[in-house]
């Protein structure tokens, strides 16, 4: 499984526009590490956005995380305000292991 | 009753009128009352009135502060109450600094433009912090504000730089009044509101000068080791930073290099932080032509120009407005009406229906003075705005009537 990233808008908007995605390969993740990413991945995808765009937000980021599996790719694309829980966790997880890699 | 109340309106001078509205029981009448009275920038400095003000303080929130601790998550219900407008302050040095911030612009909006807090109504002030996980951002949900950590990498906590924060808040003071679409250039310039009021706000509670600003925002949220000035430079857009980690700062100084990016969430819905370079650069043009404090003039004219912008209000148009105001404001052909002209002519926009062929401004502002002054101008803008006030009240005299006819039926 690989999972890509892209965060784009922002208060950095500028900063983040000129940023590439990047990506976590779980091929290269310890036993636990990719059973985590399985399941936050797989939890994310099941479950909806949580809220439609309301137009009204400034400054929010927005991602768009994509899922390739066994030959099927999945794109979920959310934002802060729309986000579901789901989505946040496995958020959460990217940005952790990106840094600390 | 109506009647003999409306016709009460023509006799009675409007403070009297209004200090009858603001002892009205309903808050709602009281607070159309202060707008009313507030909106009349004329007489916001007569003593009576701030004592009419004083005494009708009490009826608004006045912008009470919430700040809640999301403890990294991204869910804002489930955030735990951190700090209240008269609770004690927090162990947490980001929630003060959030209360604080929040207060100092609250404050800003209050004593400079006489607004009490972003609707003008005393809305409260709710803020989280600690949200998600190496959040590098900060936003406005469209009611509330949501400020991260940084990663500690590029970005630290967001809750540092009180810019920042006035940043945020702005977006609401706009919402409230222009509306501005969050697209291509009406974005663009609801982006640059931000930047300017959010500039303001720095500059009012440093108490500098134009000339001793920075003009920069964000200037405390990245880390020690990425070496960048900040997000953003009023002053000189393009050169906030340049380096490896970060890339180059994206945002065009004159509509020259104006950049066109698709409108969607990928493309900043057009560009908004980064053409929002041309309207910043135009406003510290205009400061530093005026001199001074830049809230005083430079930050009325925008003030007054905001308020009068609509939902798709572009470039041109907001620049037609602002030389507009600065005339009715400061006088037809005053420094800061030839200051915002020549901003604007600075990053490639002309103001529609002037001639700018050199010497012209010098010779309108020479006949001006031969014409006496321009005395006629004031006098008529006060006729102007007492009649427009009039209007007012007898609005509110309808309103209030309307409410009592309502109550007495129940
Ligand atoms: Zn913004
Ligand atoms: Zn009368």
């Amino acid at each position: 499984m690989k999972v890509t990233l892209l965060q784009r808008g922002g208060l950095a908007a500028g900063i983040n526009l000129q940023r590439p995605p990047q990506v976590v390969d779980a091929a290269t993740l310890d036993g636990t590490a990719a059973a985590e990413l399985k399941a936050l991945a797989d939890a994310a995808m099941v479950t909806p956005a949580s809220a439609t765009a309301t137009g009204k937000a400034r400054d929010e980021m927005s991602y768009v995380i994509t899922i390739e599996d066994q030959g099927r790719e999945t794109i979920l694309s959310q934002s802060d305000t729309t986000m579901s829980a789901e989505f946040g966790k496995l958020l959460g997880w990217l940005k952790r292991h990106l840094k600390s890699h | 009753m109506r009647a003999s109340y409306c016709r009460c309106i023509n006799c009675i001078t409007p403070p009297h009128v209004l200090k009858k509205l603001l002892d009205n029981s309903d808050t709602r009448v009281r607070d159309a009352a202060l707008r009313t009275l507030l909106a009349t920038s004329r007489l916001r400095g007569e003593r009576s009135v701030r004592s009419l003000f004083a005494s009708a303080a009490a009826a608004s929130s006045h912008g009470r502060r919430t700040i809640s601790d999301c403890s990294n998550s991204t869910f804002l219900a489930a955030a735990t109450l951190a700090r209240s407008e008269d609770g004690p302050a927090s162990g947490d040095e980001s929630v003060n600094r959030a209360f604080e911030g929040l207060g100092d612009t609250r404050a800003f909006y209050s004593e400079v433009f006489d607004r009490d807090s972003l609707d003008g109504q005393g809305m409260r002030l709710n803020a989280y912090v600690h949200y998600g996980s190496e959040y590098n951002n900060a936003f406005w949900d469209g009611s509330e504000m949501v400020f991260g950590d940084g990663d500690g990498v590029l970005f630290t906590d967001f809750t540092k730089s009180i810019d920042v924060i006035a940043h945020e808040l702005t977006h609401g003071v706009t919402e409230f009044t222009a509306g501005l679409q969050y697209h291509n250039q009406s974005g663009a310039l609801n982006e640059s509101m931000s930047d300017v009021f959010g500039s303001l706000v720095k500059q009012w509670v440093g108490k500098q000068t134009a000339a001793q600003a920075d003009w920069l925002i964000g200037t405390d949220i990245f880390t020690p080791a990425i070496g960048a000035d900040a997000l953003r430079s009023l002053k000189e857009p393009g050169k906030a930073y340049n380096n490896p980690t970060l890339g180059r700062d994206p945002q065009p100084d004159h509509m020259s290099k104006y950049v066109n990016l698709p409108d969607n969430d990928v493309g900043d819905n057009g560009g908004v932080h980064i053409n929002s370079g041309i309207p910043n650069k135009a406003f510290y043009l205009a400061a530093i032509g005026i001199g001074g404090f830049a809230w005083e003039a430079p930050g009325h004219i925008w003030y007054a120009a905001l308020s009068a912008s609509t939902a798709s209000t572009e470039f041109q148009e907001f620049a037609d407005t602002t030389y507009l105001k600065a005339g009715q404001l400061y006088g037809t052909h005053s420094t800061e009406q030839q200051a915002v002209l020549s901003a604007w002519k600075e990053v490639g926009i002309r103001i529609s229906g002037v001639r700018t062929l050199a010497g012209t401004a010098t010779r309108m502002r020479q006949a001006a003075m031969t014409n006496g002054n321009g005395h006629d101008e004031d006098s008529s803008d006060v006729a102007r705005q007492i009649e427009q006030l009039s209007r007012q009240l007898a609005v509110l005299t309808k309103e209030v009537a309307g409410l009592k006819s309502k109550s007495k039926a129940h």
